[in-house]
Protein backbone atom coordinates (compact mmCIF):
# COMPACT_ATOMS: atom_id res chain seq x y z
CA UNK A 1 0.00 0.00 0.00
CA UNK A 2 1.51 3.32 -0.95
CA UNK A 3 0.49 6.65 0.51
CA UNK A 4 1.43 9.83 -1.26
CA UNK A 5 2.95 12.52 0.90
CA UNK A 6 0.44 15.29 1.33
CA UNK A 7 3.10 17.99 1.01
CA UNK A 8 3.96 17.30 -2.58
CA UNK A 9 1.43 15.29 -4.46
CA UNK A 10 2.92 16.05 -7.81
CA UNK A 11 5.94 13.95 -6.97
CA UNK A 12 5.86 10.23 -6.80
CA UNK A 13 7.19 9.85 -3.32
CA UNK A 14 5.84 7.11 -1.10
CA UNK A 15 6.05 6.63 2.63
CA UNK A 16 7.35 3.10 3.22
CA UNK A 17 5.40 0.74 5.45
CA UNK A 18 6.82 -0.39 8.76
CA UNK A 19 8.95 1.41 11.28
CA UNK A 20 10.40 4.78 10.34
CA UNK A 21 13.02 6.29 12.61
CA UNK A 22 14.77 8.60 10.21
CA UNK A 23 13.11 11.12 7.96
CA UNK A 24 13.80 14.50 6.46
CA UNK A 25 11.34 17.32 6.00
CA UNK A 26 11.90 19.99 3.34
CA UNK A 27 15.64 19.64 3.57
CA UNK A 28 17.79 22.17 1.69
CA UNK A 29 21.56 22.17 1.59
CA UNK A 30 23.81 24.86 0.14
CA UNK A 31 27.46 25.15 -0.74
CA UNK A 32 27.82 28.90 -0.39
CA UNK A 33 25.33 30.11 -3.02
CA UNK A 34 24.85 26.82 -4.79
CA UNK A 35 21.89 24.78 -3.67
CA UNK A 36 22.85 21.11 -3.84
CA UNK A 37 19.82 19.64 -2.10
CA UNK A 38 16.31 20.99 -2.69
CA UNK A 39 13.31 20.49 -0.47
CA UNK A 40 13.83 16.82 0.18
CA UNK A 41 11.24 15.01 2.25
CA UNK A 42 11.87 11.32 2.56
CA UNK A 43 11.13 8.64 5.14
CA UNK A 44 13.72 5.89 5.56
CA UNK A 45 12.42 2.44 6.53
CA UNK A 46 14.17 0.75 9.45
CA UNK A 47 16.13 -2.44 8.80
CA UNK A 48 15.88 -2.10 5.07
CA UNK A 49 18.28 -1.01 2.40
CA UNK A 50 17.37 2.23 0.72
CA UNK A 51 19.28 3.14 -2.43
CA UNK A 52 19.71 6.68 -3.67
CA UNK A 53 20.46 6.85 -7.37
CA UNK A 54 20.92 9.60 -9.92
CA UNK A 55 23.52 11.12 -12.22
CA UNK A 56 26.73 12.72 -10.92
CA UNK A 57 26.17 16.00 -9.16
CA UNK A 58 22.51 15.29 -8.48
CA UNK A 59 22.96 15.95 -4.77
CA UNK A 60 22.57 12.40 -3.50
CA UNK A 61 25.93 12.32 -1.71
CA UNK A 62 25.40 15.82 -0.31
CA UNK A 63 22.03 14.68 0.95
CA UNK A 64 23.56 11.59 2.54
CA UNK A 65 26.11 13.69 4.41
CA UNK A 66 23.28 15.79 5.84
CA UNK A 67 22.08 12.73 7.70
CA UNK A 68 25.08 12.50 10.04
CA UNK A 69 26.04 16.16 9.76
CA UNK A 70 29.26 15.39 7.92
CA UNK A 71 28.62 18.51 5.87
CA UNK A 72 29.45 20.46 9.01
CA UNK A 73 33.14 19.84 8.41
CA UNK A 74 33.05 21.31 4.91
CA UNK A 75 33.41 25.08 4.94
CA UNK A 76 30.62 27.13 3.45
CA UNK A 77 27.82 24.59 3.79
CA UNK A 78 24.43 25.49 5.17
CA UNK A 79 21.38 23.37 5.89
CA UNK A 80 17.70 24.30 6.17
CA UNK A 81 14.77 22.08 6.98
CA UNK A 82 14.65 19.13 9.31
CA UNK A 83 16.28 15.76 9.71
CA UNK A 84 14.35 13.80 12.30
CA UNK A 85 15.99 10.88 14.05
CA UNK A 86 13.50 9.25 16.42
CA UNK A 87 11.44 12.42 16.10
CA UNK A 88 14.24 14.77 17.14
CA UNK A 89 15.80 17.26 14.76
CA UNK A 90 19.51 16.53 14.48
CA UNK A 91 20.11 20.13 13.43
CA UNK A 92 18.66 21.57 16.61
CA UNK A 93 21.24 23.46 18.67
CA UNK A 94 21.31 20.96 21.52
CA UNK A 95 22.23 17.99 19.34
CA UNK A 96 25.40 16.21 20.40
CA UNK A 97 27.07 15.73 17.03
CA UNK A 98 29.52 13.18 18.40
CA UNK A 99 26.65 11.10 19.74
CA UNK A 100 24.76 11.51 16.46
CA UNK A 101 27.66 10.18 14.41
CA UNK A 102 27.88 7.19 16.70
CA UNK A 103 24.27 6.39 15.93
CA UNK A 104 24.54 7.18 12.23
CA UNK A 105 27.73 5.61 10.88
CA UNK A 106 29.22 6.27 7.48
CA UNK A 107 31.18 4.25 4.95
CA UNK A 108 33.02 6.38 2.42
CA UNK A 109 33.65 6.02 -1.27
CA UNK A 110 37.31 5.08 -1.01
CA UNK A 111 38.36 2.82 1.83
CA UNK A 112 40.56 4.76 4.21
CA UNK A 113 41.98 2.61 6.96
CA UNK A 114 43.91 4.59 9.55
CA UNK A 115 47.66 3.99 9.35
CA UNK A 116 47.63 1.64 12.32
CA UNK A 117 47.01 -2.07 12.90
CA UNK A 118 43.81 -3.83 11.87
CA UNK A 119 42.94 -4.28 15.54
CA UNK A 120 43.50 -0.63 16.39
CA UNK A 121 41.42 0.46 13.41
CA UNK A 122 38.41 -1.47 14.70
CA UNK A 123 39.03 -0.56 18.34
CA UNK A 124 39.37 3.13 17.43
CA UNK A 125 35.69 3.98 17.77
CA UNK A 126 34.98 1.96 20.93
CA UNK A 127 38.09 3.42 22.56
CA UNK A 128 36.90 6.92 21.74
CA UNK A 129 33.69 6.13 23.47
CA UNK A 130 35.42 4.92 26.58
CA UNK A 131 35.86 1.16 26.20
CA UNK A 132 39.20 0.35 27.84
CA UNK A 133 38.81 -3.25 28.94
CA UNK A 134 41.02 -5.49 26.83
CA UNK A 135 38.73 -8.53 26.72
CA UNK A 136 35.76 -6.35 25.87
CA UNK A 137 37.73 -4.72 23.06
CA UNK A 138 38.85 -8.14 21.81
CA UNK A 139 35.20 -9.19 21.65
CA UNK A 140 34.10 -6.05 19.82
CA UNK A 141 36.93 -6.41 17.31
CA UNK A 142 36.12 -10.04 16.57
CA UNK A 143 32.37 -9.45 16.39
CA UNK A 144 32.73 -6.45 14.09
CA UNK A 145 35.17 -8.20 11.78
CA UNK A 146 32.88 -11.23 11.63
CA UNK A 147 29.86 -9.05 10.86
CA UNK A 148 31.81 -7.43 8.05
CA UNK A 149 32.75 -10.88 6.70
CA UNK A 150 36.46 -10.30 6.92
CA UNK A 151 37.38 -12.08 10.17
CA UNK A 152 38.68 -15.24 8.53
CA UNK A 153 40.99 -13.28 6.26
CA UNK A 154 42.56 -11.16 8.98
CA UNK A 155 42.27 -13.10 12.24
CA UNK A 156 45.92 -14.17 12.09
CA UNK A 157 47.26 -10.72 11.38
CA UNK A 158 45.23 -8.43 13.58
CA UNK A 159 48.32 -6.56 14.65
CA UNK A 160 49.65 -5.94 11.18
CA UNK A 161 49.12 -2.68 9.36
CA UNK A 162 45.64 -2.24 7.91
CA UNK A 163 47.01 -0.34 4.94
CA UNK A 164 48.57 -3.56 3.57
CA UNK A 165 45.15 -5.12 2.89
CA UNK A 166 43.62 -5.19 -0.59
CA UNK A 167 41.08 -2.54 -1.59
CA UNK A 168 38.10 -4.83 -1.05
CA UNK A 169 39.42 -5.98 2.32
CA UNK A 170 40.07 -2.38 3.31
CA UNK A 171 36.47 -1.45 2.54
CA UNK A 172 35.15 -4.36 4.60
CA UNK A 173 37.54 -3.28 7.35
CA UNK A 174 36.06 0.21 7.18
CA UNK A 175 32.57 -1.29 7.42
CA UNK A 176 33.70 -3.31 10.45
CA UNK A 177 35.13 -0.13 11.94
CA UNK A 178 31.74 1.52 11.61
CA UNK A 179 29.93 -1.52 13.03
CA UNK A 180 32.23 -1.50 16.05
CA UNK A 181 30.56 1.63 17.41
CA UNK A 182 27.18 -0.11 17.03
CA UNK A 183 25.36 2.45 14.95
CA UNK A 184 21.65 2.15 14.22
CA UNK A 185 21.94 3.51 10.73
CA UNK A 186 24.76 2.99 8.26
CA UNK A 187 25.22 5.48 5.43
CA UNK A 188 27.20 4.20 2.47
CA UNK A 189 28.50 6.68 -0.05
CA UNK A 190 29.27 4.69 -3.19
CA UNK A 191 31.08 2.07 -1.13
CA UNK A 192 31.98 -0.06 -4.14
CA UNK A 193 33.06 2.52 -6.66
CA UNK A 194 36.75 1.87 -5.99
CA UNK A 195 36.41 -1.91 -5.95
CA UNK A 196 36.60 -4.69 -8.51
CA UNK A 197 33.51 -6.87 -9.27
CA UNK A 198 34.47 -9.66 -6.86
CA UNK A 199 34.98 -7.27 -3.98
CA UNK A 200 31.77 -5.46 -4.95
CA UNK A 201 29.87 -8.72 -4.84
CA UNK A 202 31.16 -9.44 -1.35
CA UNK A 203 30.16 -6.00 -0.08
CA UNK A 204 26.68 -6.43 -1.57
CA UNK A 205 26.30 -9.82 0.10
CA UNK A 206 27.44 -8.24 3.31
CA UNK A 207 24.88 -5.46 3.06
CA UNK A 208 22.09 -7.97 2.73
CA UNK A 209 23.33 -9.72 5.88
CA UNK A 210 23.61 -6.44 7.76
CA UNK A 211 20.06 -5.46 6.86
CA UNK A 212 18.78 -7.72 9.65
CA UNK A 213 20.20 -5.42 12.28
CA UNK A 214 20.87 -2.13 10.60
CA UNK A 215 19.12 0.48 8.57
CA UNK A 216 21.22 1.08 5.48
CA UNK A 217 21.17 3.94 3.04
CA UNK A 218 23.41 3.53 0.03
CA UNK A 219 24.28 6.11 -2.56
CA UNK A 220 25.28 4.44 -5.78
CA UNK A 221 26.05 5.26 -9.37
CA UNK A 222 25.43 1.70 -10.26
CA UNK A 223 21.76 1.06 -11.03
CA UNK A 224 22.23 -2.68 -11.10
CA UNK A 225 23.64 -2.48 -7.62
CA UNK A 226 20.61 -0.53 -6.46
CA UNK A 227 18.25 -3.05 -8.00
CA UNK A 228 20.21 -5.99 -6.57
CA UNK A 229 20.50 -4.93 -2.96
CA UNK A 230 17.81 -2.42 -2.04
CA UNK A 231 14.14 -2.64 -1.18
CA UNK A 232 13.46 1.06 -1.69
CA UNK A 233 15.00 3.43 -4.19
CA UNK A 234 15.01 7.18 -4.47
CA UNK A 235 15.87 8.89 -7.74
CA UNK A 236 17.64 12.25 -7.45
CA UNK A 237 18.00 14.81 -10.19
CA UNK A 238 19.48 18.30 -9.89
CA UNK A 239 19.15 18.28 -6.13
CA UNK A 240 15.54 17.13 -6.11
CA UNK A 241 14.02 13.83 -5.14
CA UNK A 242 12.04 12.96 -8.25
CA UNK A 243 10.65 9.60 -7.28
CA UNK A 244 10.84 7.31 -4.26
CA UNK A 245 9.27 3.92 -4.22
CA UNK A 246 9.82 0.18 -3.90
CA UNK A 247 12.92 -0.66 -5.86
CA UNK A 248 10.99 -3.03 -8.09
CA UNK A 249 8.60 -0.29 -9.09
CA UNK A 250 11.34 2.25 -9.71
CA UNK A 251 13.07 -0.10 -12.10
CA UNK A 252 10.08 -1.79 -13.71
CA UNK A 253 7.31 0.73 -13.62
CA UNK A 254 8.51 4.22 -12.75
CA UNK A 255 5.86 6.90 -12.64
CA UNK A 256 8.00 9.83 -13.71
CA UNK A 257 9.29 10.08 -17.24
CA UNK A 258 12.71 11.27 -16.03
CA UNK A 259 13.09 8.25 -13.76
CA UNK A 260 12.13 6.03 -16.63
CA UNK A 261 14.72 7.67 -18.88
CA UNK A 262 17.44 7.31 -16.26
CA UNK A 263 16.86 3.69 -15.27
CA UNK A 264 16.64 2.71 -18.92
CA UNK A 265 19.99 4.33 -19.47
CA UNK A 266 18.82 7.14 -21.72
CA UNK A 267 20.95 9.63 -19.79
CA UNK A 268 23.21 9.85 -16.76
CA UNK B 1 64.71 23.16 -39.69
CA UNK B 2 67.50 20.67 -39.44
CA UNK B 3 69.99 23.28 -38.28
CA UNK B 4 67.54 24.62 -35.75
CA UNK B 5 66.99 21.10 -34.43
CA UNK B 6 70.70 20.66 -33.96
CA UNK B 7 71.00 24.01 -32.21
CA UNK B 8 68.31 22.97 -29.80
CA UNK B 9 70.03 19.64 -29.22
CA UNK B 10 73.31 21.40 -28.48
CA UNK B 11 71.61 23.75 -26.09
CA UNK B 12 69.90 20.82 -24.38
CA UNK B 13 73.23 19.07 -24.02
CA UNK B 14 74.79 22.22 -22.60
CA UNK B 15 72.06 22.80 -20.02
CA UNK B 16 72.02 19.15 -19.06
CA UNK B 17 75.77 19.07 -18.56
CA UNK B 18 75.76 22.27 -16.54
CA UNK B 19 73.09 20.94 -14.22
CA UNK B 20 74.83 17.61 -13.88
CA UNK B 21 78.09 19.35 -13.08
CA UNK B 22 76.41 21.48 -10.41
CA UNK B 23 74.89 18.36 -8.87
CA UNK B 24 78.15 16.48 -8.87
CA UNK B 25 80.01 19.51 -7.48
CA UNK B 26 77.77 19.55 -4.42
CA UNK B 27 78.70 15.95 -3.72
CA UNK B 28 82.37 16.65 -4.39
CA UNK B 29 82.36 19.55 -1.93
CA UNK B 30 80.97 17.36 0.81
CA UNK B 31 83.55 14.69 0.07
CA UNK B 32 86.34 17.27 0.02
CA UNK B 33 85.27 18.72 3.35
CA UNK B 34 85.17 15.26 4.82
CA UNK B 35 88.61 14.46 3.41
CA UNK B 36 90.01 17.73 4.72
CA UNK B 37 88.63 17.10 8.21
CA UNK B 38 89.86 13.55 8.18
CA UNK B 39 93.38 14.51 7.04
CA UNK B 40 93.73 17.15 9.74
CA UNK B 41 92.17 15.03 12.45
CA UNK B 42 94.07 11.80 11.81
CA UNK B 43 97.38 12.78 13.50
CA UNK B 44 95.72 13.16 16.90
CA UNK B 45 94.45 9.59 16.69
CA UNK B 46 98.07 8.50 16.31
CA UNK B 47 99.20 10.59 19.28
CA UNK B 48 96.35 9.85 21.68
CA UNK B 49 94.41 6.56 21.94
CA UNK B 50 90.83 6.85 20.67
CA UNK B 51 89.50 5.78 24.06
CA UNK B 52 91.25 8.68 25.77
CA UNK B 53 89.99 11.10 23.15
CA UNK B 54 86.32 10.12 23.21
CA UNK B 55 86.11 8.95 26.80
CA UNK B 56 88.59 11.30 28.50
CA UNK B 57 87.03 13.35 31.25
CA UNK B 58 89.31 16.38 30.93
CA UNK B 59 89.75 18.80 28.10
CA UNK B 60 92.98 20.62 29.01
CA UNK B 61 94.69 21.30 25.73
CA UNK B 62 97.22 23.81 27.08
CA UNK B 63 98.31 22.19 30.34
CA UNK B 64 101.41 20.01 30.68
CA UNK B 65 100.86 17.27 29.70
CA UNK B 66 97.92 18.28 27.53
CA UNK B 67 94.68 16.29 27.90
CA UNK B 68 92.25 15.95 25.02
CA UNK B 69 89.26 14.23 26.63
CA UNK B 70 86.21 15.13 24.54
CA UNK B 71 83.64 13.71 26.95
CA UNK B 72 82.81 17.05 28.62
CA UNK B 73 82.35 18.65 25.21
CA UNK B 74 80.26 15.78 23.85
CA UNK B 75 78.07 15.87 26.92
CA UNK B 76 77.94 19.66 26.78
CA UNK B 77 76.62 19.49 23.23
CA UNK B 78 74.27 16.67 24.24
CA UNK B 79 72.81 18.66 27.14
CA UNK B 80 72.32 21.81 25.12
CA UNK B 81 70.88 19.94 22.14
CA UNK B 82 68.65 17.68 24.21
CA UNK B 83 67.35 20.67 26.11
CA UNK B 84 66.68 22.51 22.86
CA UNK B 85 64.83 19.47 21.55
CA UNK B 86 62.71 19.17 24.68
CA UNK B 87 61.62 22.77 24.25
CA UNK B 88 61.43 23.03 20.47
CA UNK B 89 59.63 19.79 19.58
CA UNK B 90 56.52 20.19 21.76
CA UNK B 91 56.38 23.88 20.93
CA UNK B 92 57.00 23.35 17.21
CA UNK B 93 54.52 20.51 16.98
CA UNK B 94 51.85 22.52 18.76
CA UNK B 95 52.52 25.44 16.43
CA UNK B 96 52.29 23.17 13.41
CA UNK B 97 49.04 21.59 14.60
CA UNK B 98 47.62 25.00 15.37
CA UNK B 99 48.64 26.42 12.01
CA UNK B 100 47.38 23.50 9.94
CA UNK B 101 44.34 22.29 11.87
CA UNK B 102 43.00 25.00 14.12
CA UNK B 103 43.89 28.46 12.88
CA UNK B 104 41.53 30.13 10.43
CA UNK B 105 43.08 30.63 7.01
CA UNK B 106 43.74 34.35 7.55
CA UNK B 107 45.64 33.84 10.79
CA UNK B 108 47.65 31.04 9.19
CA UNK B 109 48.76 33.42 6.43
CA UNK B 110 50.25 35.71 9.07
CA UNK B 111 51.53 33.06 11.44
CA UNK B 112 53.86 31.19 9.13
CA UNK B 113 55.88 34.16 7.86
CA UNK B 114 56.18 35.39 11.45
CA UNK B 115 57.59 32.09 12.65
CA UNK B 116 59.88 31.95 9.66
CA UNK B 117 61.17 35.38 10.64
CA UNK B 118 62.77 33.73 13.67
CA UNK B 119 65.16 32.05 11.25
CA UNK B 120 66.16 35.37 9.75
CA UNK B 121 67.55 36.74 13.01
CA UNK B 122 71.36 36.33 13.09
CA UNK B 123 72.59 33.93 15.75
CA UNK B 124 74.80 36.59 17.32
CA UNK B 125 71.65 38.59 18.06
CA UNK B 126 70.20 35.60 19.87
CA UNK B 127 73.47 35.43 21.76
CA UNK B 128 73.20 39.06 22.81
CA UNK B 129 69.62 38.56 23.84
CA UNK B 130 70.61 35.61 26.01
CA UNK B 131 73.77 37.13 27.43
CA UNK B 132 72.39 40.51 28.37
CA UNK B 133 68.70 39.94 29.03
CA UNK B 134 67.48 36.40 29.37
CA UNK B 135 70.49 34.94 31.23
CA UNK B 136 70.72 37.42 34.08
CA UNK B 137 66.94 37.47 34.42
CA UNK B 138 66.64 33.67 34.55
CA UNK B 139 69.57 33.42 36.96
CA UNK B 140 67.80 35.87 39.21
CA UNK B 141 64.42 34.18 39.00
CA UNK B 142 65.72 30.63 39.32
CA UNK B 143 68.37 31.63 41.84
CA UNK B 144 71.29 30.28 39.81
CA UNK B 145 74.97 30.98 40.55
CA UNK B 146 75.66 32.29 37.04
CA UNK B 147 73.68 33.73 34.15
CA UNK B 148 75.34 31.51 31.56
CA UNK B 149 74.26 27.89 31.52
CA UNK B 150 73.26 24.97 29.28
CA UNK B 151 69.48 25.48 29.40
CA UNK B 152 69.85 29.09 28.31
CA UNK B 153 71.60 27.88 25.17
CA UNK B 154 68.84 25.28 24.76
CA UNK B 155 66.16 27.93 24.98
CA UNK B 156 67.73 30.13 22.34
CA UNK B 157 68.55 27.20 20.07
CA UNK B 158 64.96 26.06 20.40
CA UNK B 159 63.80 29.43 19.12
CA UNK B 160 66.21 29.19 16.23
CA UNK B 161 65.19 25.63 15.34
CA UNK B 162 61.49 26.40 15.64
CA UNK B 163 60.87 27.67 12.09
CA UNK B 164 62.33 24.54 10.53
CA UNK B 165 60.42 22.21 12.83
CA UNK B 166 57.14 24.08 12.38
CA UNK B 167 57.34 24.28 8.64
CA UNK B 168 58.31 20.64 8.04
CA UNK B 169 55.87 19.30 10.63
CA UNK B 170 53.11 21.43 9.17
CA UNK B 171 53.78 20.09 5.69
CA UNK B 172 53.63 16.56 7.04
CA UNK B 173 50.36 17.22 8.86
CA UNK B 174 48.82 18.82 5.81
CA UNK B 175 49.83 15.84 3.70
CA UNK B 176 47.57 13.59 5.80
CA UNK B 177 44.56 12.86 3.57
CA UNK B 178 41.40 14.77 4.43
CA UNK B 179 39.52 11.49 4.07
CA UNK B 180 41.27 10.12 7.18
CA UNK B 181 40.02 13.06 9.20
CA UNK B 182 36.50 12.59 7.85
CA UNK B 183 36.54 8.90 8.67
CA UNK B 184 37.57 9.67 12.20
CA UNK B 185 34.93 12.37 12.64
CA UNK B 186 32.28 10.09 11.17
CA UNK B 187 33.08 7.54 13.87
CA UNK B 188 32.13 10.08 16.48
CA UNK B 189 35.58 11.48 17.24
CA UNK B 190 35.89 15.13 18.18
CA UNK B 191 38.23 17.35 16.21
CA UNK B 192 40.79 17.19 19.00
CA UNK B 193 40.63 13.38 19.23
CA UNK B 194 41.04 13.22 15.47
CA UNK B 195 44.16 15.39 15.59
CA UNK B 196 45.79 13.48 18.43
CA UNK B 197 44.86 9.94 17.45
CA UNK B 198 44.82 10.00 13.67
CA UNK B 199 46.41 13.07 12.12
CA UNK B 200 49.56 13.36 14.22
CA UNK B 201 50.31 9.60 14.17
CA UNK B 202 49.77 9.57 10.40
CA UNK B 203 52.28 12.40 10.06
CA UNK B 204 54.76 10.95 12.53
CA UNK B 205 57.60 10.25 10.09
CA UNK B 206 57.53 13.84 8.95
CA UNK B 207 57.37 15.07 12.52
CA UNK B 208 60.32 12.93 13.57
CA UNK B 209 62.24 14.13 10.53
CA UNK B 210 61.45 17.73 11.47
CA UNK B 211 62.77 17.10 14.96
CA UNK B 212 65.94 15.50 13.65
CA UNK B 213 66.60 18.40 11.33
CA UNK B 214 66.07 20.63 14.34
CA UNK B 215 68.72 18.61 16.18
CA UNK B 216 71.09 19.01 13.26
CA UNK B 217 70.52 22.74 13.39
CA UNK B 218 70.98 22.92 17.16
CA UNK B 219 74.07 20.77 17.42
CA UNK B 220 75.89 22.71 14.73
CA UNK B 221 75.02 26.16 16.07
CA UNK B 222 78.07 27.95 17.40
CA UNK B 223 77.86 31.66 18.06
CA UNK B 224 74.86 31.65 20.37
CA UNK B 225 76.07 28.80 22.55
CA UNK B 226 79.55 30.28 22.68
CA UNK B 227 78.04 33.45 24.08
CA UNK B 228 75.54 32.07 26.56
CA UNK B 229 76.56 28.66 27.87
CA UNK B 230 79.48 29.73 29.98
CA UNK B 231 82.29 27.79 28.29
CA UNK B 232 83.29 25.58 31.19
CA UNK B 233 84.60 22.26 29.91
CA UNK B 234 83.24 20.24 32.78
CA UNK B 235 81.10 17.13 32.70
CA UNK B 236 77.49 18.17 33.42
CA UNK B 237 75.90 16.27 36.28
CA UNK B 238 72.28 15.12 36.28
CA UNK B 239 69.43 17.57 35.92
CA UNK B 240 71.30 20.33 37.68
CA UNK B 241 73.74 20.18 34.79
CA UNK B 242 71.20 22.00 32.65
CA UNK B 243 71.56 25.02 34.91
CA UNK B 244 75.35 25.08 35.10
CA UNK B 245 77.88 26.32 32.57
CA UNK B 246 78.90 23.80 29.93
CA UNK B 247 80.93 23.91 26.79
CA UNK B 248 79.84 22.49 23.48
CA UNK B 249 81.95 21.02 20.70
CA UNK B 250 81.23 23.91 18.37
CA UNK B 251 82.05 26.56 20.95
CA UNK B 252 85.37 24.82 21.69
CA UNK B 253 86.43 24.91 18.06
CA UNK B 254 85.39 28.52 17.63
CA UNK B 255 87.06 29.67 20.83
CA UNK B 256 90.33 27.77 20.50
CA UNK B 257 91.10 27.52 16.81
CA UNK B 258 92.72 30.93 16.77
CA UNK B 259 94.96 30.14 19.73
CA UNK B 260 96.19 26.70 18.77
CA UNK B 261 99.53 26.42 17.06
CA UNK B 262 99.37 25.25 13.48
CA UNK B 263 99.70 21.45 13.29
CA UNK B 264 100.07 21.05 17.01
CA UNK B 265 98.27 18.27 18.86
CA UNK B 266 95.72 20.83 19.99
CA UNK B 267 95.13 21.86 16.37
CA UNK B 268 94.56 18.24 15.31
CA UNK B 269 92.31 17.60 18.30
CA UNK B 270 90.06 20.49 17.28
CA UNK B 271 89.76 18.94 13.85
CA UNK B 272 88.84 15.66 15.49
CA UNK B 273 85.98 17.50 17.19
CA UNK B 274 84.97 18.90 13.83
CA UNK B 275 85.00 15.40 12.38
CA UNK B 276 82.75 14.17 15.19
CA UNK B 277 80.33 17.02 14.52
CA UNK B 278 80.34 16.27 10.83
CA UNK B 279 79.53 12.62 11.47
CA UNK B 280 76.76 13.43 13.95
CA UNK B 281 75.02 15.94 11.71
CA UNK B 282 75.51 13.71 8.68
CA UNK B 283 73.80 10.82 10.44
CA UNK B 284 70.89 12.89 11.77
CA UNK B 285 70.33 14.56 8.42
CA UNK B 286 70.43 11.28 6.54
CA UNK B 287 67.99 9.76 9.00
CA UNK B 288 65.69 12.75 8.64
CA UNK B 289 65.93 12.51 4.87
CA UNK B 290 64.94 8.84 4.91
CA UNK B 291 61.98 9.62 7.16
CA UNK B 292 60.82 12.54 5.03
CA UNK B 293 60.89 10.29 2.01
CA UNK B 294 58.93 7.64 3.84
CA UNK B 295 56.42 10.25 4.98
CA UNK B 296 56.03 11.25 1.33
CA UNK B 297 55.04 7.70 0.53
CA UNK B 298 52.17 7.77 3.01
CA UNK B 299 50.38 10.54 1.15
CA UNK B 300 48.27 8.39 -1.23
Amino acid sequence: MVILLATDEAKNIIRPEGEIRLETIDLDMFYDDFQAVKQISIAIPSRRITALIGPSGCGKSSFLRCLNRMNDVIEGTRVQGKVLLDGEDIYSPDTDVVQLRRRVGMVFQTPNPFPMSIYDNIAYGPRLHGVRDRTQLDEIVEKSLRSAAIWDEVKDKLHQSATDLSGGQQQRLCIARVLAVEPEIVLMDEPCSALDPTATFRIEELMTELMENYTIIIVTHNMYQASRVSQYTGFFLMGELIEYDHTVRIFENPQDQRTDDYVRGRFG
Amino acid sequence: MHVKGRAIATWEWFVESAIRLAGILAIIFVLLIFAFLLRNALPIFRQVPVGNLLGGRFWRPTSEPAQFGMLPLLLGSLYVTLGALLIAVPLGLSCAVFASEVAPARLREVLKPLIELLAAIPSVVYGFLGLLLLGPWLANVLNLPVGQFAALGSLLLALMALPMIVSIAEDAIRAVPVALRHNSLALGATRWQTIIKVVVPAARSGIIAASLLGVGRAIGETMTVLMVTGNAAVIPQGLVGFFRPVRTMTATIAAEMGESAYQSSHYYALFAIGLMLFIITFVTNTLADVLVRRAGGVKT
